[in-house]
């Protein structure tokens, strides 16, 4: 199995600790990702070149940079990469982020010269096509001819994103809006302002304008071409905000043959990867069996990524070990990827756990040895992410030190009910109890005076009101309520 | 004294007559021989009889409770301004006491006025003595027998809580203060029952201003009241009935937001105790006025972020926060509850590990828990055994602890909590169906209290009117409008 590759065969603990080895803290991991500060030293399973022909657009330069930053197997080959597609663009910010490591890193290589000439003359070619765009826009807008500003506005966003100047931007393609003349303009528009919040990490914007695009009424052929591209959009948002269960359900209604068409954001590869461990974290067997496995849409992307296929089908047969390991061998590969980088951590401990609670639900009373077999490293043990299970209400088990065996929480559901009842009555009482010395207080004029005086009229109606405003139940105050209102 | 003892013994009949006396005969009785009474001056009660008795060694106060108070009073107030020289001072205490516990509560109806001054006379001649605590228990037990159900506060009420509190009897006064109080003076004159002495009246509605029992009373009374009532409970270390009564303090209805000093102290001391009792701040209850939370929030921080730590923190930060505000809590007078909240924070993790654990070794617990009182573990095993037994013993942790030969102690936890037998539980869901009928019957007198209030009848009055001006105008509805119809709040606002 491939998951001999990387020693850390799959506890969180082992892991954390090969981790510090490699010169990364703990709080790093617990998502607060600053990716420079990362540093995978394992060979990934992909090949670079490859993974980046997946992509197009500024997010290439993107991913580059990120592997750059994370990986230092592939770090110095991934900024290189990225000089030369920087140099191919117009964004020199990006091209000093791609340069300025490599002169640390790997001085010795012809890219890691900063190339003084070709910045200044980019920069000076940028201003010189903004100023002429706007003065085009300008000009259109005094001409009053709707297209011919939308048509503006949208070379001037395409213009601003391609410098890397993300606000401005979305701010112009926003105004397109204004002028959006066909439902094609409006799908135009939402589409341009979601790569743009992708790329800027503006979920909000992607869903808003997801629902912008589903408020539309397309055509049915529009509306197929259109389907893969919302759902992944969407699915993108909801993994972020950390929903991995609707996430999951984006990605995995996600209609086949997407192709290669949405490939400035996601690739067919991505989708299967986050369907898969969106789903693995958050469904149960059956439903992962149904919804994933028997999804023929999805089975297309799942093909693309045959280990993510293993690792859910050996979940689904109860074999966790064996699925943990798959997604161990891949740990680094998707710490590489910028959406699941953050969240990847989390997506490994929610499946971590779910497997622990599947493989206990069979039995009362399980070993603490044959846990550790199946899911704790060589040499570890479990016992304390099953103590932090149970607290977190995980799993309902008690553990014995002292036999090593965990045993499942027998309920007596006639004791938990009578003692429920008795509880409820108490409470009753109690309540009803507060509620008539309340109302006595007050009938008896008891209640605690403010600093202001009032007249005593008045005084005498506000201290009815401040009665019924307790929310009093009772048919007769309300009543009344109902009167002095 | 002979002539006059004939007259004085003729109510009620003894022995009782068959069928006994009505009502109205009984209530004619009565209010005859004490208008009687009334008029009668000391000097006459206090005499002697011929055989040289003392007319209070003649008459037993449990059957003519009547002319025994007057005669008791008299003597009483002889003694405040004689002394000694009239009556003893022993054998006046013994003769107040025996009365206190044994009076006919159905005559004492009648003597409100009198009652409370046995009572004032009876707190006064013990404060004197230097003995406060000895007066409460009898005015103790002669409250109860008059009012049951404790239900109604009385100006007794307040001092004696007082007096407990001065003099630490928090035990005797106990029987008082769990009784929940449900009316006040003033709230429950509406009811004027035709005859005091219908045994069948709750006491609310014989224990009232006009027949003298009751004295008005101020809204800070009535706090101090509760205030003092949760002391007690916490002197007992009764935390539940504590929060119950500092609940009442906290939730008092105030008007235009108003909020009392007493009320802020009555939250600090809630939040340590529901620490106490449940390892966590509880969420204020529903009826706490929103302004009054605000500013218990503010002003009770501290007490606050104690709670925090005590919940989510480790028992070194428990201890800190203790320490760096110890000159607060001294105050704030709470230093104690603070002490008893550092000790509790190992029982509290000790039983938490119940959630996790269902057998563990007496080490391993030494290694998990620490102990907020010094911030450490502790010491050894032997202490942490001797700190499980404890507990064990007192009956704050479910578990069996056992000692294999040559291995360290194993604490099994047991879980499910006390089993009740089915026995145990059919009397416990009984009393709780009686409890909830009697504070069904509470509401119901409530309700006829409030519905004889004079403004709801100035509305009731009002409201006919206008409906029947609206008949006039609308067809649809007619001037009697239907009960049902009138339930529809939205409609009613409507109509104003």
């Amino acid at each position: 199995m491939a998951a001999v590759t990387i020693p850390p065969s799959s506890p969180t603990q082992s892991r954390k600790k090969s981790n510090i080895v490699t010169g990364i803290s703990q709080d790093l991991l617990s998502r607060k990702l600053s990716s420079s500060n990362l540093h995978l030293a394992g060979p990934p399973k992909f090949d670079l070149e490859s993974y980046i022909q997946n992509y197009k657009g500024r997010t290439r330069l993107e991913r580059l940079l990120l592997i750059g930053s994370c990986s230092s197997f592939l770090g110095v080959d991934a900024y290189k990469a990225a000089v030369h597609e920087a140099k191919h663009g117009k964004d020199i910010k990006r091209y000093l982020e791609a340069q300025t490591p490599l002169e640390t890193i790997a001085p010795q290589e012809p890219e890691a010269v900063r190339d003084t000439q070709w910045m200044d003359q980019q920069s000076k070619l940028n201003e010189i096509q903004t100023a002429s765009l706007e003065k085009q826009l300008k000009e259109y807008k005094n001409n009053l001819v709707k297209e011919s500003i939308r048509m503006g506005n949208e070379d001037l966003g395409k213009h601003y994103q391609e410098i890397g100047d993300l606000p401005k931007a979305f701010e112009a393609y926003s105004r397109m809006r204004a002028d959006a003349a066909s439902q094609k303009h409006i799908i135009e528009v939402s589409k341009h302002l979601i790569e743009v919040s992708i790329e800027q990490r503006n979920w909000i914007g992607v869903t808003s304008n997801v629902q912008k695009i589903k408020q539309i009424q397309a055509t049915p052929d529009e509306e197929r071409s259109l389907q893969p591209y919302l759902c992944t959009a969407d699915g993108l948002a909801l993994m972020d905000s950390g929903g991995y269960y609707s996430a999951a359900l984006a990605f995995l209604r996600t209609d086949a043959g997407m192709g290669s068409s949405y490939n400035t954001f996601i690739s067919p590869n991505d989708v299967a990867v986050y369907g898969g461990l969106c789903a693995l974290a958050s469904m149960e067997r059956s439903e992962l069996n149904r919804s994933v496995l028997e999804n023929s849409n999805f089975r297309t992307y799942l093909e693309l990524e045959p280990n993510i296929r293993r690792a859910i089908t050996f979940f689904v047969n109860s074999r966790y070990t064996a699925c943990l390991n798959i997604l161990e061998s891949y740990y680094s590969d998707y710490l590489l990827d910028i959406h699941l980088q953050k969240h990847v951590d989390q997506l490994y401990q929610l499946i971590r756990s779910k497997s622990i609670v599947q493989y206990f639900i069979p039995f009362s009373c399980v070993t603490l040895s044959s846990l550790n077999e199946a899911f704790a490293a060589p040499g570890k043990t479990v016992d304390k992410e099953l103590v932090q299970m149970i607290q977190r209400k995980e799993l309902d088990a008690r553990i014995d030190t002292q036999n090593r065996v965990l045993t499942s929480v027998s309920s007596s559901s006639r004791a938990t009910l009578h003692n429920e009842a008795l509880k409820t009555a108490k409470e009753y009482e109690r309540e009803a109890r507060r509620r008539i010395q309340h109302m006595n207080i007050v009938s008896a004029d008891l209640e605690l005076k403010g600093g202001k005086a009032r007249g005593s009229q008045m005084g005498q109606m506000g201290g009815m009101d401040d009665l019924f405003s307790e929310g009093m139940g009772g048919g007769r105050e309300l009543r009344s309520r109902a009167y002095i209102g | 004294m002979d002539s006059l003892l004939p007259q004085l013994l003729a109510f009620p009949p003894h022995p009782s007559p068959q069928p006994p006396l009505s009502d109205s005969a009984y209530d004619e009785g009565i209010k005859a021989q004490i208008s009687t009474l009334r008029k009668s001056s000391e000097k006459t009660l206090r005499q002697q009889t011929s055989g040289g008795e003392s007319p209070l060694d003649v008459i037993n106060p449990a059957l003519n409770t009547v002319p025994y108070t007057f005669i008791l009073i008299a003597y009483m107030s002889a003694y405040s301004k004689h002394g000694q020289k009239v009556i003893k001072l022993e054998s006046l205490w013994d003769k107040i006491t025996i009365y206190l516990e044994t009076f006919d509560a159905r005559q004492m109806r009648y003597l409100g006025p009198e009652f409370i001054d046995v009572c004032d006379r009876a707190a006064s001649i013990s404060t004197n003595a230097g003995q406060r605590a000895l007066c409460i228990a009898p005015i103790r037990d002669a409250l109860l027998r008059l009012n049951p159900s404790g239900s109604v506060l009385t100006g007794l009420h307040i001092y004696l809580i007082k007096y407990a509190l001065e003099t630490r009897s928090y035990g005797v006064i106990a029987p008082i203060v769990e009784k929940p109080v449900l009316y006040y003076p003033g709230a429950n004159d509406q009811l004027k029952p035709k005859y005091l002495c219908d045994l069948s009246l709750s006491p609310a509605a014989y224990i009232t201003i006009n027949s003298g029992f009751l004295s008005k009373l101020k809204s800070l009374d009535i706090m101090e009241y509760f205030y003092n009532s949760g002391m007690i409970m916490i002197g007992l270390r009764r935390w539940e009935d504590a929060l119950d009564c500092l609940e009442s303090v906290i939730t008092y209805p105030a008007k235009e937001g108003a909020v009392s000093k007493v009320m802020i102290e009555a939250y600090k001391k809630w939040a340590l105790v529901s620490i106490l009792a449940e390892g966590k701040l509880l969420t204020l209850p529903k009826t706490t006025s929103s302004s009054a939370a605000k500013s218990y929030h503010v002003l009770a921080k501290p007490y606050e972020a104690v709670a925090q730590i005590f919940e989510t923190g480790t028992a070194s930060r428990l201890k800190a926060e203790c320490d760096y505000s110890s000159s607060l809590w001294q105050k704030d007078s709470n230093l104690g509850l603070i002490l008893q909240i550092l000790n509790a924070y190992q029982r509290f993790q000790i039983r938490n590990l119940g959630k996790v654990y269902s057998k563990i070794s007496i080490p391993e617990l030494l290694n998990l828990t620490m102990s907020a009182e010094t911030g450490n573990k502790l010491s050894g095993p032997n202490e942490m055994e001797a700190l499980i037994r404890n507990m064990i013993q007192d009956g704050s942790l479910m578990a069996t602890l056992s000692n294999p030969p040559g291995q360290p102690a194993v604490l099994a936890f047991d879980n499910k909590g006390p089993i009740l037998t089915e026995a145990q539980m059919k009397a416990e869901f009984a009393a709780a169906a009686a409890r909830i009928s009697r504070v069904t019957q509470n509401i119901k007198q409530t309700d006829h209290m409030l519905t004889h209030e004079k403004e709801y009848i100035a509305h009731m009055k009002k409201q006919k009117a206008s409906m029947s001006k609206f008949g006039t105008h609308d067809q649809g509805i007619g001037g009697e409008m239907d009960w049902n119809v009138m339930d529809d709040e939205e409609l009613m606002t409507g109509v104003y």
